[in-house]
Parts: structure tokens; sequence; C-alpha cells
């Protein structure tokens, strides 16, 4: 049980490709996180509001999304989505790259549901004296979700949407079922090529351990600002609670 | 939109048990299961232990805990599935697809279960140990009987998600080519060319039904008074 290392595999041109897939897979990570929260939002206030006729379809969708696995949804939309979208979106798709786009796409849908879930449960733990007070002042919809609730909402949010967006960040790795070039794709292909998956695995383990800190960090940095004149422990209860 | 193409006999059969499975070799959505199974049974165990040292005083016991839960969570499903299938040929050790991919989410889900089983920990009021400890029980006593119980009680929504999330991380295993569940739909989608719309929502289908049984079940124990007395008795 001796591995003999050498680490020179990682220097010049194998070492870029590595580089080549954590822009990558940060590109991934952040345009499906920007989809993802924005519709998590607006399912989960959705949700919250219980309408008649949108609640029961975003419950479906929700239902569905966060019982099947991410994998099989990549493959899904990889494969399908010339039968199901609408041909201009599929061409727009196709243009900026199929296997991004559809990769993007998918990971939205899947983790838009665990947001919105984490929303609705963020809206769930004010007290709905709050909505109603805000009500008989005369406030509209968007004005009460605007002022009054988001506003106590949100940093109950954050330490629960910063688990959702590291498992968002590690996620993008499935991408490379469909071969989009991103950390682990090209772990796979360094490997490959050099008979040296040790080094390669060991850098690639790195890179994503670095991502997903540096995320927590940030939404770590988030919670702090948000919450400075909150209960922090009430709120982290919350949090692991709603996970 | 086909259907008949898709639900034949031989492609369920296929789906559910494998392709050799006369042969004596486990396969689709059996083995999905059976993967799912021992991960979770394993990461439970694990993850009881390693909650127990992260909610520990000691901080030689709380901070390898804290390294392995922050490591493990911190690394992709599928790169630690690479770690186990990769790296062991290296090393000249024998290994197998199903065994990298059971112990790999098995390390995985555990870091998450300790998270839970922490947060249940912290909740248990101090009051519950000194009575037990009044009463006579030993501390290894007191943490078995008191602690863990309440802690695993309380967080069953969290640990319950958790759970279905792993049966949805064994379709990982399809990526170095283990013929489960995934690897299955994706044989038959290769051989029928034209209907992967029907072939990925069954998959999705089955997925969804063993998941929906999996957290019903769950829940059921949650709230049956006789499951209640068994966990929350000395």
């Amino acid at each position: 049980m001796s591995y003999h290392f050498d680490w020179s595999v990682l220097r010049g041109e194998y070492g870029l490709l590595l580089l080549d897939g954590l822009v990558v897979t940060l590109k991934l990570a952040g345009l499906t996180m920007l989809f993802a929260f924005a519709i998590g939002f607006v399912v989960g206030i959705v949700r919250w509001t219980g309408n008649k006729y949108l609640e029961p379809i975003c419950g479906a969708y929700i239902e569905f999304a966060r019982n099947t696995p991410p994998l099989v949804q990549i493959l899904f939309w990889y494969f399908s989505a010339i039968y199901i979208l609408p041909h201009w979106m599929f061409s727009y798709m196709r243009d900026v790259g199929f296997q991004f786009a559809a990769a993007v796409f998918a990971l939205t849908i899947y983790h838009a549901a665990f947001v919105a879930e984490s929303v609705r449960a963020g809206l769930n733990s004010i007290s709905s004296g709050q909505a109603e007070a805000a009500r008989s002042l005369g406030l509209n919809f968007v004005e009460r979700m605007a002022y009054v609730l988001l506003p106590q909402a949100v940093p109950i949010l954050v330490p629960p949407l910063t688990n959702e967006a590291v498992s968002l960040a590690k996620n993008t790795s499935l991408a490379m079922a469909i071969g989009v070039t991103e950390i682990a794709y090209q772990t796979k292909y360094i490997d490959t090529y050099t008979f040296r998956g040790v080094e390669v695995l060991v850098a690639s383990s790195v890179l994503y351990f670095c991502l997903c800190v540096a995320i927590e960090v940030i939404g770590l940095g988030i919670h702090r600002l948000f919450s400075r004149h909150l209960d922090t422990r009430s709120a982290l209860r919350t949090a692991l609670v709603s996970e | 939109m086909n259907w008949a193409k898709v639900w034949t006999p031989l492609n369920l059969e296929r789906l559910l048990v494998g392709d050799l499975f006369t042969q004596g070799h486990v396969g689709g959505l059996l083995l999905t299961m059976e993967i799912a199974a021992i991960a979770i049974a394993g990461a439970t165990v694990l993850g009881a232990i390693l909650g127990l040292m992260r909610a520990s005083r000691s901080r030689l016991v709380r901070y390898p805990a804290l390294v392995y839960i922050q490591v493990f969570r911190s690394v992709p499903l599928l790169i630690l599935v690479f770690w186990a299938y990769f790296v062991p040929p290296y090393l000249g050790l024998e290994t197998s697809k199903a065994f990298s991919v059971t112990v790999a989410l098995t390390f995985f889900t555990a870091a998450y279960i300790a998270e839970y089983i922490r947060g249940g920990i912290l909740s248990i009021p101090h009051t519950q140990r000194e009575a037990a400890r009044t009463l006579g029980l030993s501390p290894l006593q007191v943490q078995l009987y008191i602690v863990l119980p309440q802690a695993f009680f309380n967080m069953i929504p969290a640990i319950t998600g958790r759970y279905v999330v792993t049966v949805m991380n064994t379709s990982l295993a399809f990526l170095i080519g283990l013929s489960e569940l995934t690897d299955i739909g994706k044989q038959i989608n290769v051989r029928l060319q034209t209907s992967p719309v029907e072939v990925y929502l069954t998959l999705m289908l089955i997925y969804f039904v063993v998941n929906r049984t999996l957290s019903a079940g769950m829940r059921l124990l949650e709230h049956r008074p006789r499951f209640n007395r068994l966990f929350l008795r000395i």
C-alpha cells in the first residue's frame, strides 16, 4: 500500500484544464443560483398565500421536483427538451451551448423547489398578526410583502438558503453526466489520460472544498449583517428545523 | 407519446430487477434499494456517533467530528464516489462498483445526519440528563437511552428529508457504470432512441413512488403512539 505521488501532473496543460473546469463550475453554479432563488421565492410566496388555483400547481411541482433525483432530471431535460420546450427556447438553449443550458435548466428546477419550501417555512414562522396588522393599515399585497413580511423573513432564511447554495454548488458536479466540462468532468478526463487519479482527485476536492467554504463564509457574513438586531439563537433553530 | 413502447413487460422487469437477475446479479430498482438501505442504516449509526461527539464538551472529541462534518459536507458526493472507486486500485486494493458507491454514500450522508442529531441533542433540556443520572444511569446509558432517542425523535422530519435525498443520490452510481435504476433507464432510452420523454418520466415516477413511500412511512412512524413509547421510554 504505497503510492508514489507525482504532483507535476497538475502543472501545465492538465492544471489549466482543471482551472477551466472551475470556471465552468462557477458559471453553472452562479447562473443556477440566480434562477433558483428567483423562482424559489416566487413559488414559495405563492404557496404561502395559498391561492386556490396556483397553490396546487406549485405544490405538485415542488413534490415532484424534490422527490426525483437531480441526475435523472438533468438527463430528462437533456434528452427531452426538444420534445417539450417551445421551439424559441430550445433554439436559444442550443445557441448558448445546449449541455450547459440543459444543466442550468434542470438544476434550477430541482433547487428552486427546495428554496421554495424554505421560503414558505420562513414566511410561516412570522406570526400572522404581522400580516393582519399590515393589511388593516391598508397596505396591498406587494407592499405587505416588501415592507413587512420579507424584511422579517429574509434574515431567518439566510442560514437554510446558504445550505441550499452549498448543496447547489456541489450538485453542479452532476452536469458531467451530459458532458458539461466542469471540475468533475475534467477530473475524470485527466485521470483517464494520465493515470494520476489521486493527485487530480486531491486537487478537485480542494477546489470544491474552497468553493463551498467560501459560500458558507459569505452566507455567515450576510446572516450577521441581517441579524444584528435579531435573536440569533431562535433564527438558527428555525433554520435547523426548516432545513 | 408512445407509452406502449416503453412499458413493455420486459422493460419493466429490467427496471425493477436488472438484466442479469436470473444469473444472480441484482440490478435496477432492487440494487438501488439495496444500496440506499445499507447506506441509510450505516449513515444513521455513524451519524449518531459523530453527532454525540460533535455535541461533546471535550475539545479532543469535538474537533475531529467537526472536521469530518465540514470536510464531507463540502465535497460533492460524486467526487467521494470517485475517491472510493478510482483510488483503491492505485493502492493495489480491489473494490466493486456497488461497494464503492455504498461506502461513499454512507460517509457523505453521515455528515448530514450528525448535524441533525447534534441539533436534536442541543434541544434536549439539561434536566433530562440530570434526572437520568440521579436515577443511577451511567453516562453511557444516559447517552444511549435518554439523549440519542430524543435527539433522533425530535429530528425525524429533517432526517427523513436526508433519507429521501440519499435514495435519490444512489443514482450517481450510474456515472461509474453500475447498472442500477438510472443506468437501466438510460440503456432502455438508448435502445429505443425515440422516446426519452416516456423513459425518463417512468424513471422519475419510480423514484417518486419510492421516496413518497419512504417519507410516508417515516411520518407514520413519527405519529404512532407505540413508536413514541418505544423511543421515549428507558
